[in-house]
């Protein structure tokens, strides 16, 4: 079922896409939906937006106005956000910013560029619930450090997207207050725990958002949404104002519609900080060189490029298109001068449950803070045990109090060795497996997610179903490396098909090589946008 | 790597296939665990032992540990899920990880900063977060002690 927006057409001075550079040509891949005629996509939107405001050809408060009303018309579709700040707030920003300019002050890379924010990321401003009943209300003192660090370089804050409480599922049905539809196939999911930055992405009612990823909540989502996601290196964005879940395999990750756009904000959120003493000193390279024009690139870019295509990833219990798109996606890459083998990692299926184990441990330990006393909504009782228990009973959903409760299970006295011990070794086999695959290879690519999107349903009863569409990404949490999503290719589904996302892995602190291998991939991929069909008509122009 | 018995289609089977490659390992021995419940089976897939020491998961009693007061039809729920999710953990039992060493998390520096401490700018939207409040106090209920 089509749903067509019957909607005023916008004003003609409010600003579309803008094409920064076109590809010549256009073919459709065999495994593409039949009708596709729009133009190749600009290779970033921040870069456009930048420009197109310095050369005075659109104010900030003309893209804010084009996106919010986009915004408007697909969140009764979409539910992607939790929070949305008064209008006028950011028109006042979006005013001063404007006012900045034509002043001919310097302004920061992120200048007038929307980004939606993951709920379980403190913002001061703004409500922040984790996705959770147990801080439905509750606003933090502080904006998490990524957060400021946007908001320093000129980004304005669009608002907070819906997740799975806590960070804990894979479809952002887990959340307390709604459920987020796939903007590709409204009775779809857009994939969890950062489904609402990706479905917001995804639908263009932001350019960039923040999300987390703990065993794949930013990968997976970019996946299923058809956007791109990365997740960087375990330490290289401060977790200072990230929700804790699991502390050993948190990152705060990023969605654009172009690796560039994902790129460049990561750029602006990276380094040490000093509220994070697992925030790693090394240098942030400046991985916006990278992001040229594709008429600039020679004809084997990639030339000499290693590329991994990891057996287990590509075998049983993987749909068949998956497959398929993953194989188109390597020959792309040898098109484009890259050597691609196949790599084995051993005990790669170990990972899931060694993470589930850790994971779990670790959020129970994380979420005793919620304890209704210093923050977050308590339910009186007469006696302190009695509050915590029924505080917290009220506030959180199943699924959080079942993972607690596993947890609680693995780290009981006399469990530890049998459980959490054992998963950490398993952890170190895993990171020695990855290290060792990465000694030959210099990116190990594989699906992000063995199917495309699920409807709306499908997995809510069967935790084992849940965890087991995890096994693309969680390793990668468990060997602390950096991941980039990029969507390669569609399978049958929806109306115009369900977009198929590249999981490429780099070594850690490779962000720089993993996004300049994207960006030319993307650059050079011969295919449709992958804009959604719902604002397709919009965005066509 | 090949799938625990048949392959059922439909959403789970992904998960038994992914788990089945070292549990038919030939060179792993396992006892069954000497259960008082009944064993919940998924699938063709059953349940492998742990030491003999560790007990199935008593909702309950982790309910209590946890501070989550569970009302008992969702003890009732939660049970079956989570004996299977333990289960299903089990197999890490099975593994040879003799020589092995724990990681507690991806390499990361050691970075402290100075032990000097600084003003906290936001006090009083901190303060204002908190239910119970009677300055200078947070107001709990009585604390009984344990019988």
């Amino acid at each position: 079922m089509i749903l067509t927006l019957q909607t005023p057409r916008p004003l003609s001075r409010l600003p579309r896409f803008l094409p920064f550079s076109t590809n010549a040509s256009i073919t459709l891949n065999q495994s593409q939906p039949a009708t596709c005629t729009s133009p190749p996509p600009p290779y970033s939107q921040i870069l456009s937006t930048r420009h197109s405001l310095l050369s005075r050809q659109f104010s900030a408060a003309d893209l804010l106005r084009s996106h919010l009303h986009r915004l408007n018309l697909t969140e009764p579709h979409l539910r992607s956000f939790l929070h949305l700040p008064d209008p006028s707030d950011l028109l006042a920003q979006a005013d001063s910013l404007d006012r900045r300019i034509a002043a001919g002050e310097d302004v920061g890379p992120l200048a007038g560029v929307l980004v939606a924010v993951k709920d379980n990321i403190c913002t001061a401003d703004m409500p922040s619930t984790g996705g959770s009943r147990i801080l439905e209300g509750y606003r933090p003192p502080f904006d998490a450090t990524a957060v400021k660090r946007a908001k320093e370089l000129g980004a304005i804050v669009v608002g907070k997207t819906n997740l799975d409480e806590f960070g804990m599922g894979s479809t952002t049905e887990g959340s307390a207050f709604q459920v987020t539809a796939n903007p590709w196939d409204l009775s779809r999911v857009p994939g969890g725990s950062s489904g609402g930055s990706a479905a917001a992405v995804s639908a263009r009612q932001c350019v960039v958002s923040l999300g987390s990823d703990t065993g794949g909540s930013v990968r997976q989502p970019a996946s299923f949404c058809g956007v791109v996601g990365l997740k960087p290196t375990y330490g290289r964005v401060s977790r200072f104002g990230l929700m804790a879940y699991a502390s050993s395999l948190d990152t705060i990750g990023c969605f654009g519609s172009s690796v560039a756009d994902a790129g460049i904000l990561l750029h602006a959120i990276a380094g040490h900080d000093r509220f994070d003493a697992t925030s790693s000193n090394q240098d942030v390279p400046n991985f916006l060189s990278h992001f040229v024009s594709a008429s600039s690139f020679e004809s084997k870019p990639l030339k000499g490029l290693r590329v991994g295509l990891i057996r287990e990833t590509i075998g049983d219990g993987v749909d068949a298109g998956v497959i398929s798109a993953i194989h188109s996606a390597a020959s792309h890459f040898e098109e484009l001068g890259c050597s691609v083998n196949e790599v084995s990692l051993p005990s790669f299926s170990l990972g899931l449950p060694a993470y589930y184990i850790l994971a779990s441990s670790e959020s129970s330990s994380n979420l005793s803070r919620y304890d209704g006393i210093r923050y977050g909504n308590q339910v009186y009782a007469d006696e302190l045990d009695s509050l915590y228990g029924s505080s917290r009973a009220n506030g959180f959903g199943s699924e959080v109090k079942m993972r607690i409760l596993m947890g609680t299970y693995a780290l009981s006295a006399g469990y530890y060795d049998a459980y959490y011990k054992r998963a950490q070794q398993v952890r170190t086999i895993i990171r020695n497996s990855f290290t060792e695959a990465l000694n030959q290879n210099d990116i190990l690519i594989s699906p992000a997610a063995p199917s495309p999107a699920y409807k709306i349903g499908e997995k809510k009863n069967d935790p084992l179903a849940m965890y087991a569409g995890d096994i693309m990404t969680v390793n990668v949490n468990l060997a602390g490396l950096p991941a980039l999503v990029l969507p390669c290719g569609f399978v049958e589904g929806g109306t115009a098909g369900l977009p198929i996302g590249l999981q490429m892995i780099g070594a850690a602190f490779g962000e720089e090589e993993l996004l300049r291998v994207g960006h030319i991939f993307e650059q050079t991929l011969e295919n449709c946008r992958f804009v959604p069909p719902i604002i397709a008509e919009d965005i066509a122009s | 790597m090949g799938g625990v018995g048949a392959m059922v289609k439909g959403a789970s089977y992904s998960y038994a296939v992914f788990c089945g490659s070292f549990l038919r390992s030939p060179r792993l021995s396992f006892s069954i665990h000497n259960k008082k419940k009944k064993l919940l089976k998924f699938r063709s897939f059953s349940s492998k032992s742990t030491c003999s020491s560790l007990q199935p998961p008593d909702v309950s009693r982790l309910a209590k540990t946890a501070q989550i007061s569970l009302t008992p039809d969702e003890i009732e729920e939660f049970a079956p899920k989570i004996q299977q999710v333990i289960d299903w953990f089990g197999q890490l039992q099975d593994v040879d990880l003799q020589s092995v060493e724990p990681s507690i998390r991806a390499e990361t520096e050691n970075n402290l900063r100075d032990n000097v401490p600084e003003t906290f700018d936001h006090r009083d939207a901190m303060i204002g977060a908190v239910p119970s409040y009677e300055d200078p106090y947070i107001k709990v209920p009585r604390v009984l002690s344990m019988d």
